[in-house]
């Protein structure tokens, strides 16, 4: 009976290392693979560029890993560590101050070649403290579409007032223009821009103005009070404070402008609209009202280093993300406006790609990252603009007022986040 | 011998059974080791051993059946709160993540620096004869060629060389180039490789090809525990709080810092930083309030109908089915379902009675609307319950009364009422610490809000103590995981002491004395 139990264990002990061994072995990756991880669009249409040429990096493999979004991708990456994450993330800009702060992204030095590629403003948004993390990919920013079924191009942003006005009732518009991509803070800068206000006023060299004021209160309610809202103080329902159903509105033809994301123009197209893109309008002709179009960049982690691909991981960030090859290769299904100054001009590259290339090139200023996130203990600008809309649009505040508590939280932002740059 | 039979059959399944949890928990050892997650990997283990013994021997029959829900226990609620109160002892913020060695090897990463123009060269790696590491590296503009090692440099004639049609070369005597396969399996080596350029300088490989002019402008001294920049002369010391700080101004910090040990200075911080304690007192009300008010109409309205459900009433059971519905739909649809019912422009609510109420901008609406859905998902379970404990109070107690002249009111007021609230009492206390914790409807309903953000509100007007925790935890661009752990264990000992203290009053726990 002895014999018999100790058989008995001998036997399970046996059978639960070969079980733990077998199921355990396959965990190991192989050391020479590089892990890319992007979001839900960006991850399959690089797995495609990658199936369809996989040896841009001599002597590694290359693995795409997508996620189910954006949110998910940055969750992930947010609780990565050296043993679960990617060598190469695919990530926004505005990643970069806070990926750099956490020791999860490390500097990349690109070749001449490479760097000629893009503009230094495409660097700047990749960069924290004047170190380079990442390589740009495309373009991210939004631009105003015009239903050229209701009206013409606008020259000013009175002129669409006007006609939202006049044309009310009769088209049964629900509004005059409204944010369908990007949100009430990203998506709608352009709208405060052209309105005279900015999150940070950018100098001529370039670089972010300390001393100029971001939202000239004054200015800024004047132009909301004389265009935004009636006699009584009240939204004239021309700009919704709200996203909410606006691209549905847009598509149904009861809302001749509305500001769009670049990722989503398709669903334009196919309900039949053209590609009327612009910049919008500001209250002076010939202005424009300033919109964010930074780069997403392929950045390198720190993990790469700790995997052992490291070399790799550069490599493949200077021969594929960098290279007008492989930005071309990769935008020809993704379909976003790349960053790459070559790829832009390629002939491949659709009418709708340049439009939001060009909208970018006019209007566009970069996403500061240590400067929109907030002063510690302060507000941040994504948080700020949203709740400004509200306040002057459906609480009826003075927007004076509004405006003013808006500008003193962008000052105190500025003033924290310039030095971090 | 059919006993003896079933006897060796239920063995044999023990065996079999214990033989496959041994092999996940292994499993799960040998996995969490190799990702060096040791005090997991010590847990395990001991679980693994523990389990060998209360089933492979007689050891403790009892220990067979407590065994499984002990380590679920340490595992999933003691291990967690451990974690929490040890975190909030820590400076652990965005910027602080990572361990001490682990900032210093960062530091001194982005602490090298490219040169004014970056420099930059073709290069080809490869090794000298006796198999020491080596680059080829070409300066086509300046028409420049070198091998360079980790321990010298070679400047060669061009005019010796085969030059390509980019100006680059491929080989040199005595040099030998290393295949990409070959270069892969010495990625780590090439990484942390500085070939020889300048006294200042070095070349690091950026890649396969491409090799960079640095040079290292942080240094670090292990003696002293600080960092010299060599072009300022700035000192960087340990500021004792997770950062490496400037001597000469200690606002300026190297990035990134470490999780450092505070101690009490997030618990400090609570009740002395004025940012943080005034939304606290606001939100620490409300959150009373929410879930006293919860579960006061909860329970009201759910007793309510058990009384109606509890006459004979036509169709009762189609009644009783449709009041359990909202409790059997999956919380998440509910909530936002009427999270779009509420919609200002687009909700059935305001279509339905003609309004055009701002229910998520205003701060009461949003409170209103709060209680409402909240009633909506909980009045079934207490339906439920009263239903249970009606039937249960004898219906004699209510007979007698009745005899001795008691009206209905009174007879529910003194007779029902008060042996209800003896059933539903611990019920009641574990409903008010659920709704204390009860994020889902905050974050999906109103996200907290809404507040004023351009008054300089840090928590909006529906925020619980968990959803403003959750903000300052995860929301915000700086997430402090230090300062919402040490909210987390407050909001743990006020729970606790709530719960207890309505235990204790309703004497439940006597029964197992």
């Amino acid at each position: 009976m002895i014999r018999n139990r100790f058989g008995k264990v001998a036997a399970a002990v046996v059978v639960t290392g070969l079980i733990s061994g077998i199921v355990t072995a396959p965990v190991h990756a192989a050391s020479n693979t590089i892990i890319v991880w992007a979001d839900e669009t960006r991850g399959p249409n690089l797995q495609k560029v990658i199936a369809a040429k996989g040896d841009w990096v001599p002597g590694y493999t290359i693995k795409i890993v997508p996620f189910s979004s954006f949110d998910a991708l940055k969750a992930a990456f947010d609780n990565a560590t050296a043993l679960t994450g990617p060598d190469i993330v695919v990530g926004a800009n505005d990643w970069v101050a806070t990926g750099a702060k956490q020791g999860k992204l490390a500097p990349v030095t690109l070749s001449s070649a490479v760097r000629a590629n893009f503009t230094s403003n495409n660097f700047f948004d990749l960069s924290y403290k004047g170190v380079l993390y990442g390589v740009p990919l495309d373009v991210n920013n939004v631009a105003m579409i015009y239903n050229s079924k209701l009206t013409g191009k606008p020259a000013t942003l009175g002129q669409m007032v006007s006609f939202y006005l006049k044309n009310k009732a009769a088209d049964k518009l629900t509004a005059g223009l409204c944010v369908a991509g990007g949100g009430m803070s990203w998506g709608a800068a352009s709208v405060l821009g052209a309105l005279g206000g900015a999150p940070y006023v950018m100098s001529a060299n370039g670089s972010v103005s300390v001393s100029a004021d971001p939202v000239p209160a004054d200015t800024v309610a004047a132009n909301i009070k004389a265009l935004f809202l009636d006699k009584n103080g009240k939204s004239n329902g021309f700009f919704p404070a709200t996203d909410t159903g606006c691209k549905t509105a847009f598509l149904a033809g009861t809302v001749p402008y509305a500001i769009i994301g670049n990722w989503e123009w398709q669903d334009y197209v196919k309900a039949g609209f053209d590609m009327n893109l612009m910049p919008v309008p500001g209250v002076k002709h010939g202005t424009n009202g300033s919109a964010f179009a930074s780069v997403s960049g392929a950045m390198l982690t720190t993990f790469a280093a700790a995997h052992g691909v490291d070399q790799g991981a550069k490599s493949l960030l200077n021969n594929f993300f960098g290279s007008t090859a492989g930005a071309v290769a990769y935008q020809n299904i993704e379909l976003r406006p790349p960053a790459n100054k070559k790829a832009q001009k390629d002939g491949s590259i659709t009418a709708a790609q340049k439009g939001f290339g060009k909208a970018g090139s006019i209007a566009g200023i970069p996403q500061i990252g240590a400067i929109l996130n907030g002063a510690p203990g302060g507000k941040s600008y994504w948080d700020l603009l949203p709740a400004f809309w509200t306040d002057v649009l459906v609480n009826g505040k003075d927007p004076v007022a509004s405006a003013a508590k808006m500008d003193t939280f962008f000052q105190a932002n500025i003033a924290a986040g310039v030095p971090q740059l | 011998m059919e006993t003896l039979f079933k006897r060796k059959v239920t063995v044999t399944l023990k065996y079999i059974v214990v033989t496959f949890v041994a092999s996940l928990l292994l499993m799960l050892i040998m996995s969490s080791f190799a990702k060096r997650e040791y005090a997991i990997s010590i847990f395990l283990g001991f679980a693994l051993f523990a389990m060998a013994i209360t089933y492979l021997t007689n050891f403790s029959i009892p220990m067979k059946f407590f065994l499984p829900g002990m380590f679920f226990l340490i595992a999933f609620v003691v291990g967690p709160i451990l974690y929490t109160v040890a975190m909030s002892a820590f400076h652990y913020e965005t910027g602080n993540y990572i361990s001490k060695p682990e900032a210093i090897t960062q530091i001194l990463s982005t602490g090298v620096r490219p040169d004014a123009d970056q420099t930059t060269f073709d290069i080809v790696i490869g090794e000298d004869a006796g198999k020491k590491l080596e680059i080829l590296a070409s300066d086509p503009l300046n028409k420049k060629y070198f091998i360079s090692s980790l321990t010298s440099k070679i400047d060669l004639d061009a005019s010796t060389l085969k030059i390509d049609e980019n100006g680059d070369v491929a080989t040199a005597p005595g040099f030998h180039a290393l295949t990409p396969s070959e270069q892969s399996a010495l990625d780590a080596q090439l990484g942390q490789a500085r070939f020889v350029y300048s006294s200042d300088y070095f070349i690091t490989i950026e890649g396969g090809t491409l090799g960079s002019l640095k040079r290292q402008t942080l240094t670090y001294d292990k003696t002293s525990d600080t960092f010299k920049n060599v072009l300022t002369g700035a000192i960087y010391k340990d500021n004792g709080t997770g950062d490496f700080a400037n001597v000469a101004n200690k606002a300026e910090i190297l990035q990134p810092g470490w999780r450092a040990p505070i101690w009490f200075a997030n618990y400090t911080k609570l009740f002395t930083d004025p940012q943080i304690r005034k939304p606290l007192i606001r939100v620490f009300i409300w959150t009373v309030v929410f879930a006293s008010l919860t579960v006061l109409t909860q329970f009201a309205l759910g007793l309510l109908i058990a009384l109606v459900m509890n006459r004979k009433l036509f169709g009762r059971r189609i009644y009783r089915s449709i009041i359990i519905l909202p409790y059997a739909m999956p919380s998440i649809m509910s909530i936002l379902i009427w999270g779009g019912m509420f919609d200002t422009e687009f909700g059935a609510i305001n279509h339905l009675f003609g309004t055009h109420v701002h229910w998520f901008q205003s701060p009461l609406y949003a409170r209103l609307a709060v209680i409402i859905v909240n009633l909506w998902l909980g009045f079934p379970y207490f339906y439920l319950i009263c239903s249970g404990a009606l039937q249960a109070i004898p219906a004699e107690l209510s007979e007698a009364a009745a005899i001795d002249g008691a009206s209905s009111g009174q007879i529910f007021r003194k007779i029902t009422l008060p042996l209800l609230l003896q059933v539903v009492s611990p019920l009641l206390v574990a409903s008010f610490a659920f709704n204390f914790n009860n994020f889902n409807i905050i974050y999906l309903l109103t996200g907290g809000g809404p507040s004023n953000t351009l008054g300089g509100d840090v928590a909006g007007s529906t925020d619980i103590l968990i959803s403003y925790t959750y903000k300052i935890a995860f929301g915000a661009g700086t997430q402090n995981l230090g300062l919402a752990s040490a909210i987390s264990v407050v909001i743990f000992f006020i729970i606790a002491s709530i719960s207890l203290y309505g235990i204790r009053r309703s004497k439940v726990l006597d029964s197992f004395a």
